[in-house]
């Protein structure tokens, strides 16, 4: 009973410890100084994790953000989603949606922290800057840490290298013998990551580098080497001939969306069909329930890429120099805000993926969408090196000098059942790709910088002007002007040209409407009727930084209003 | 080896269960298939794979003695479009004569080494409208789409204006109108043609008002998506039926998840539109330029080309017209995403008419110059007395207050599915087809085994793996698809035996029709080993060896 009470006692001390005392800090400039809901964000969090942070935040913000689930993973976890906008002001279906999600590849981890900031950062520093309120009220972001759960789980907790799995875990049977994951990767010095196996062989075109013996570089070409490498740990598992030729998963998650995809015999790691794989149908389902949405990003690893499509060159034509205009500006302002990162075209500059995320939200929904390749090789020394965040020297020099040795497993003899003696050793699944600790935070909030700067660009519209004019025989003349503050248009020229969302609707309501306008220019009288149902002016669109002109003939006068409703970019109204 | 043909005979004398005097309703078809089950239970399974959003049934009936799912497959499909009774038909009357037939030795011979899939209709909930009011011609299901992406949904259906029970066709006079009588037969609408310096004089609308008031008529009726055109090759974008993306419908995902997960089906029989049996798709190099396949490789067009021989000795109806693919479809989406040999026809068409040599005869007919196949079908039907045309009726149009307005023309149906007393006959040719294209399947067979002691106790076994059939292993599309198994070729050893050469496990690329592959293993030790040889799609066989 004694102890129960003590164990009672340490549990309270330890909740309550958790928050600095107001009295014991000082405001870094642009963070929260005492967080609500304080959160380590130099390491990463699992599912429980993730379901633990989502859970306080949203027990701590009731009014900025709610909790729901998209649906369940393949082996049954909550994919969580955060809404976060400020809910006393206006329905949040009625504002431009931003929709971010990470962690789609499983080794892909830092994603999920990323997204996870956003959210902390947009709620934790609500009160104090007036620019996080203005954005609350007028947009709303759809946050989903992770959308390949199970796999994130699987990468965390079984044996990994930095590279797996990018698959998901339904199991598949890769090399197509009949047999599924029958031969995956071996965790052989039961060290939790899956390294490198080397074999002493003076046929070898490797050596160890002298300077730092972790590191294997290749011969000169008229050099005698020391060592061949075998892989990555495993051993032959079936008999075939082959060293992990069948393990976890494999598909590729961003190979599964409904724009352009194609099968895996053309773009390899493609499932059955688009949204065959349960993750990826519940963000379908999601979004084509949020019609708001209008901008979205994803987030990867690695390299500093902010990516737009297309993936495949067959699809130059869906990208449209309107529509790239929105992604250069919002692309250049990225690489500003995140030092060391390029803004990259798939196709041109990485390679080509038929049926990828991004192309899906832009294709499909006509949302301007990025796919964000987070970490690069410049942040360990600040030079531009390979720029593919692998830069070997830099990596190990980086590991030594500021890691201390903590990302790297040194060479280690192993007695394999079919290479004999060999050595296992290299870089820890948690380096290389996915960010140290001490940089995750600053990576994080740059990221989330370009995002919140993608999100601010989402339309924002007012009605800028009602005039009147007297018409006689108790008719008036109402011209009204419908204004977008921002960049973006309610519908990208995709959207146009696959009529994807409908028009935005401009309404009169409280007075006989007699005829029904649309203005196309208002200096010269260049004007085109709607004789159907004139009360509700349907316009194509409402483009960015411009505006849309509307007139009524209207019996009576007074006591009307004007109601603004566009799927993409929110509701505005105004009375006169 | 089946001899395929000489025991089919029979199938003229089966009279089949359920078998009745027109097309099925689902109630109808669920009756017919639980019969077959009921009937036939060691050799055959009935599934419903899903409910469509209409609340219908997608059936699969599984058919075949043992373990079938080690058996080459086919995959027969019908009801790939709503509209055409045929097809369901054409599918269900499949398992109906097979099944009656199991006890003939041919028949027994297949059903012992081959699975058949018969899903009779992929779009239930359109093709319900056969039996409803207003009976039209329906392709999509009960899901509520916008169909003219207009911010409203199924906002603008048809309306039965005459009250007849059918939806078919309004001419309304007026010097806008694009349409114009055929000079061979005044019922029949044609466009005019600008060239030939001709006018319009009617606008022809199907059957109904423009209940949205946006100049367009019936563009927006009830549902849907079109099974038939939300498949994944070459799929359409935001066209009416295609839906948001390929594969959103439940009974699409509900195919193509069991299909993905029977790795044994080496065809697909699909009866639809599309024909590549009275016509094989033919090689094209230029439609294989790019890096995405868009025609038929070399290899598969031979195949193709095989199976139409078949389709043609036992189908006998001449004069197909072509019957082209089209965006999305199950019988391009089976081929070049399947992975599977894809064969597809409609089963019936009209056949060509001709003016009787005759001169009393051919007087009642005008020279039919641009050969136009709407009057050629009328007066088809009219010779065989068959009811498939309303005579144009005069009438008020709410839409075209005081304008001169007619109703009627084609019904709804008719062009694309027989008159319901040629059916049986049809089926029993298409079943003849399938039974011989199943004798034909590839069949792996291990041949020639040899064991020879050397010295010391070890012993050298060499054989022969064959493809006996007349299909390959694979398709030459298939051969880098996951989803089509490789042949495997392996060795199981006692626990005192060593491999001293060869391979425990061997996967080969293909083995083509009649291709033969020798392999060979030196074997430590004595006593029994296990060599097991093929892939699902082609069989899969065991042998035992004593050293």
């Amino acid at each position: 009973m004694r102890t129960l009470t003590n164990i009672l006692f340490f549990l309270l001390c330890s909740t309550t410890i958790l928050a600095q005392d107001a009295g014991g800090v000082f405001r870094a400039a642009g963070s929260p100084e005492n967080p609500k809901v304080p959160i380590s964000w130099n390491r990463y969090y699992n599912h429980a994790g993730i379901t633990d942070i989502c859970k306080k935040l949203s027990a701590s913000y009731p009014d900025l953000v709610k909790l729901s689930s998209i649906g369940k993973s393949f082996q049954g976890r909550e994919m969580w989603v955060l809404t976060v906008t400020d809910f006393t002001k206006g329905k949040p279906e009625e504002k431009p949606g931003f929709y971010i999600d990470g962690n789609i590849h499983s080794n892909e981890i830092q994603g999920t922290e990323m997204a996870l900031y956003t959210a902390w950062y947009l709620v934790e520093t609500f009160k104090d800057v007036s620019f996080v309120k203005e954005l609350l009220n007028d947009k709303v972001f759809y946050i989903v840490p992770t959308i390949n759960p199970d796999a994130r789980d699987h990468y965390m907790k079984e044996p990994n290298s930095p590279n797996s799995p990018r698959s998901g875990v339904i199991p598949v049977d890769n090399d197509r013998d009949g047999l599924v994951n029958e031969d995956g990767f071996k965790d052989l010095d039961g060290d939790g990551n899956i390294t490198q196996m080397i074999r002493k062989n003076s046929n070898g075109r490797f050596k160890k580098d002298p300077n730092d013996l972790r590191k294997l570089m290749q011969v000169k070409v008229d050099e005698v080497g020391e060592y061949e490498i075998l892989g990555s740990e495993g051993i032959d598992n079936d008999g075939d001939g082959r060293v992990s030729e069948d393990g976890t998963g494999y598909y590729d998650p961003n190979r599964d969306w409904a724009w352009k995809w194609q099968p895996n015999y053309i773009q390899n790691g493609a499932y059955k069909y688009p949204f065959s794989l349960p993750e990826n149908r519940n963000v379908r389902d999601f979004v084509m329930a949020h019609p708001n949405i209008a901008g979205a990003q994803s987030f990867h690893n690695s390299g500093g890429m902010l990516l737009r499509g297309p993936g495949a060159e067959e699809d130059i034509g869906t990208y449209n120099a309107d529509d790239v205009r929105i992604y250069d500006a919002i692309g250049k302002k990225g690489e500003q805000l995140l030092p060391g990162y390029r803004y990259l075209v798939v196709y041109k500059d990485l390679y080509t993926a038929w049926g990828g995320e991004l192309d899906w939200f832009y294709g499909g929904r006509g949302a301007y969408t990025f796919s964000n390749e987070l970490f690069n090789s410049y942040q360990y020394f600040h030079v531009k090196g390979d720029g593919q965040g692998f830069g070997q020297n830099e990596a190990y020099d980086f590991d030594k000098s500021l890691l201390f040795g903590d990302a790297v497993v040194n060479w280690k003899e192993f007695n394999h059942p079919q290479f004999g003696k060999i050595e296992i050793g290299g870089p820890k699944k948690n380096f290389t790709r996915a960010d140290p600790g001490f940089l995750l935070e600053s990576d994080a909030h740059r990221n989330m910088a370009f995002c919140i700067y993608h999100a601010y660009s989402m339309p924002k519209l007012e009605i800028d002007e009602i005039a009147e004019r007297d018409l006689g025989g108790g008719l008036t003349e109402v011209t009204v002007v419908v204004a977008n503050k921002r960049m973006i248009p309610t519908h990208s020229s995709q959207d146009l040209k696959y009529r994807i969302e409908r028009a935005d609707y401009i309404t009169l309501e409280g007075a006989k409407v007699v005829a029904g306008l649309i203005v196309e220019n208002r200096d010269l009288n260049l004007i085109r009727e709607q004789k159907n149902n004139p009360a509700q002016m349907e316009v194509e669109n409402i483009p960015g930084m411009g505006a849309v002109t509307i007139r009524w003939i209207i019996n009576g006068g007074k006591g009307y209003s004007i109601k603004v409703n566009s799927k993409k970019g929110g509701v505005t109204s105004k009375s006169k | 080896m089946i001899k395929p043909f000489s025991l089919l005979t029979t199938f003229t004398l089966v009279v089949s269960i359920g078998f009745g005097q027109g097309f099925s309703d689902q109630s109808r078809m669920a009756t017919r298939l639980k019969a077959l089950e009921s009937a036939n239970p060691s050799l055959t399974r009935l599934q419903s794979l899903a409910k469509t959003v209409g609340g219908k049934d997608v059936w699969v009936l599984e058919i075949g003695a043992g373990d079938r799912v080690n058996h080459s497959g086919i995959a027969v499909i019908g009801g790939v479009e709503g509209s055409h009774l045929m097809g369901q038909e054409l599918a269900i009357g499949f398992a109906e004569k097979l099944l009656a037939n199991a006890q003939n030795d041919s028949i027994k011979n297949i059903l012992n080494t081959t699975a058949f899939y018969v899903f009779p209709n992929m779009s239930p909930d359109a093709s319900e409208q056969y039996f409803a009011q207003p009976k039209y011609e329906r392709s999509a299901n009960a899901n509520p789409t916008d169909d003219d992406r207009d911010g409203k949904t199924n906002e603008d259906p048809f309306e039965d204006l005459n009250n007849d029970g059918l939806i078919s066709w309004v001419m309304v006079e007026d010097p806008t109108g694009k349409w114009k009588t055929h000079p061979a037969d005044s019922r029949i609408m044609v466009m005019a043609s600008l060239e030939k310096g001709e006018r319009g004089k009617y606008i022809l609308i199907s059957e109904g008002t423009d209940n949205d008031k946006d100049g367009k008529f019936n563009e927006d009726g009830d549902g849907g998506i079109h099974f038939n055109k939300s498949l994944t090759f070459d799929p359409p974008y935001f066209v009416p039926g295609a839906g948001e993306h390929p594969v959103s419908e439940l009974e699409n995902r509900a195919l193509l998840d069991y299909l993905y997960e029977r790795f044994n089906v080496f065809a697909v029989i699909s009866f639809g539109p599309s024909n590549n049996l009275s016509d094989p798709w033919k090689f094209d190099k230029l439609k294989n330029a790019g890096r995405v396949p868009m025609g038929i490789l070399e290899n598969d067009a031979r195949q193709n080309k095989i199976a139409s021989d078949l389709y043609k000795k036992y189908v006998t109806l001449k004069d197909a017209p072509v019957g082209p693919t089209s965006k999305g479809d199950l019988s391009q989406w089976a081929y070049f995403h399947y992975g599977r040999q894809s064969f597809s026809t409609p089963g019936w068409w009209p056949p060509k008419f001709e003016i009787p040599k005759d001169t009393a005869q051919a007087k009642k007919y005008k020279t039919n110059e641009d050969k136009n196949t709407d009057v050629d079908f009328l007066r088809w039907a009219e010779k065989e007395n068959l009811d498939v045309f309303t005579a144009w009726q005069k009438f008020n149009h709410p839409d075209y207050p005081g304008k001169n307005a007619e109703v009627g023309g084609f019904k709804p149906f008719v062009k694309t599915n027989p008159p319901f007393k040629m059916v049986d006959k049809l089926v029993e040719e298409h079943t003849k087809f399938i039974v011989s294209l199943a004798a034909k399947r590839p069949d792996i067979d291990l041949i020639n085994v040899k064991t020879e002691p050397l010295e010391n106790g070890v012993s050298r076994i060499t054989l022969t793996i064959q493809n006996k059939g007349l299909f390959p292993a694979l398709t030459e599309i298939g051969k880098n698809n996951i989803f089509n198994k490789l042949v495997k070729i392996s060795l199981t050893s006692a626990k005192d035996q060593s491999i001293v050469s060869g391979n425990k496990i061997t996967l080969l690329p293909n083995l083509e029709a009649g291709e033969t592959k020798e392999m060979s293993w030196l074997v430590k030790g004595k006593g029994k080993l296990t060599i097991e040889a093929g892939a699902p799609q082609a069989g899969v066989k065991k042998i035992d060896i004593n050293l």
